[in-house]
């Protein structure tokens, strides 16, 4: 499983890399999709702290886009 | 200016949630959302949870944050959960009748305390325990505790491309107290088109089981409790925002955290079972006194028209030997008018089992090292069918002002490895599962 980690942090390192590229991205005028309120990486906060809540409480794993805290887990 | 305020505008949504990274607060990487705005925004929902036969909880939560428009924003969240009903002591079923105390009880007797109050009142009190019939799993049914939890985060434009961002959230249940820190720094590059952002956190928890926190390992019969207990963690995470193309926007984020001290559950037990799989006695779990996990997640979110979706996928490993997969995915399809949508979404999870977990113990195993029959550490894979349904309202200048939503969530956990069972245990349903609903409504303005 660590080799699998390791690979992802490859992958990592190749995103980081495509991002440095400036190929990528948009001209500042061509943002009006990513403008969009659906586009938000975190546009729905609520709903994502009520569904972290439940699967903190029934799962082994949590967090990932943001820290998930220790927690009790007594329920 | 203008940027600045868009941009603040972001972070103040995206560290509505606290403990939300600085990478997503540069959601879109510097895009602008929506209109630029110095008005107090508020997000608002409840939420009601159902486990089939076990916990049901009701879960208000309420966000406000402000974009001040010289880059700095502010965000506060509070939320309030209260739980009820039953919930698995760890134990397991067996073909007898099973009796257990709650976590204030002091003895397995069923039979009344009776004291003498200082005004010479004889009172009678009925001893907090229950008895599990046979067959069924045991579950203390009388499990209920609320939780108040207060975050708040902030904001700041250093320079035109360099935010930073600090919060802090306290959480207090009866048992358990919880205080954390985070601070982190973001920097755009390549046109704002790239996000570079590290952040770390720092937690403080103290427990205070019901009872007393058991010695771990200890033989259940015998009430061997003491004091609070404590735990403490460090994390950090280094995240990539990437504007893909003007329709496609990706994250990648790296974390690690670690904790030390009481990890156990103080109110989880395991059965300890003979050849013939009778049940002998039952023994206080007991973990190891760290825990370090490190993930790997991947969000992508693009749109077509009237459609937007949203995939990320999640790889997790911890020194418990716990490995984890997880992927979602989201798509929302907007009316013609853009004023109603409907999203679907679909979540798909799979965790391998902690080294120490076991659902019973030998009676014949000699020492005790870590053993836990906790379920959530079990190997298992879950599912959740999502549907929610939303409404943007218009205020007398036709302007969308508010936004109505109402959100139901399936949710399923089904076992995937068993041990064989000894002897009576055998045609007993020992992993039993677990199935859940969540319906939530929503009101944003």
């Amino acid at each position: 499983m660590r080799n699998k980690l390791r690979a992802i942090l490859l992958l990592a390192a190749g995103a980081a890399l495509m991002g440095g590229c400036s190929s990528l991205g948009v001209k500042p005028w061509q943002r009006d999709v990513l403008a969009r309120q659906d586009m938000q990486l975190n546009s729905e906060p609520l709903d994502q702290a009520i569904d972290d809540h439940m699967y903190f409480s029934k799962e082994a794993s949590s967090g990932g886009r943001g820290f998930a805290g220790g927690g009790c887990g007594c329920n | 200016m203008q940027l600045n305020a868009t941009r603040g505008r972001l972070i103040a949504a995206s560290c509505a949630l606290l403990g939300a990274t600085a990478a997503r607060s540069q959601d879109a990487a510097g895009a602008a959302a929506d209109s630029p705005s110095t008005d107090w925004s508020v997000d608002s929902a409840l939420a009601y949870y159902n486990e089939s036969g076990r916990i049901k909880a009701i879960e208000p939560i309420v966000n406000i944050s402000k974009d001040y428009g010289d880059g700095n924003t502010f965000s506060a969240q509070l939320t309030f959960d209260s739980l009820s009903g039953s919930t698995p002591n760890g134990a397991l079923p067996s073909r007898q009748p099973q009796t257990f105390a709650s976590p204030s009880g002091k003895s397995l007797s069923a039979a009344p305390t009776t004291y003498t109050t200082s005004s010479g009142t004889l009172v009678s009190e009925s001893a907090p325990v229950y008895t599990i019939n046979p067959g069924q799993l045991p579950m203390d049914p009388h499990y209920h505790d609320q939780r108040l939890a207060l975050s708040g985060s902030w904001g700041h434009a250093f320079t035109r491309l360099l935010t930073g961002t600090a919060g802090g959230k306290f959480s207090y249940e009866r048992d358990f107290f919880s205080l954390s820190a985070n601070a982190g720094l973001s920097r755009d590059f390549n046109d704002k088109n790239t996000t570079l952002s590290f952040q770390v956190n720092n937690e403080f928890d103290s427990l205070s089981p019901i009872g007393g926190a058991p010695v771990a390992a200890s033989d259940y019969a015998l009430f061997e409790k003491g004091g609070g207990k404590t735990k403490d963690g460090v994390g950090a995470m280094l995240g990539l925002t990437q504007v893909m193309t003007r329709r496609w926007l990706t994250e990648f984020n790296l974390s690690v955290d670690r904790f030390k001290g009481y990890l156990n559950d103080p109110y989880k037990i395991i059965s300890v079972i003979d050849a013939g799989g009778n049940t002998t006695g039952y023994l206080y779990e007991k973990r190891p006194g760290t825990r370090t996990r490190e993930s790997a997640y991947w969000d992508n979110r693009a749109a077509w028209g009237r459609v937007s979706g949203d995939l990320s996928l999640r790889y997790m490993v911890d020194d418990w030997h716990v490995h984890s997969d997880t992927a979602q995915l989201h798509l929302r399809w907007w009316n013609f008018d853009r004023d109603r949508y409907l999203e679907p979404t679909l979540r798909w999870y799979r965790q391998s089992a902690a080294d120490f977990y076991t659902p019973w113990l030998d009676s014949t195993a000699g020492y005790i090292g870590y053993a836990s029959s906790d379920q959530r550490l079990a190997a298992f894979h879950a599912l959740t069918y999502g549907l929610k349904y939303g409404v943007k309202l218009e205020d007398s200048e036709d302007q969308s002002s508010s936004e109505l939503s109402v959100r139901l969530e399936y949710y399923r956990q089904t076992p995937d490895s068993a041990r064989a069972a000894p002897g009576s245990l055998q045609g007993l349903d020992l992993y039993p599962g677990l199935k859940a609903i969540l319906l939530q409504v929503g009101w944003r303005f």
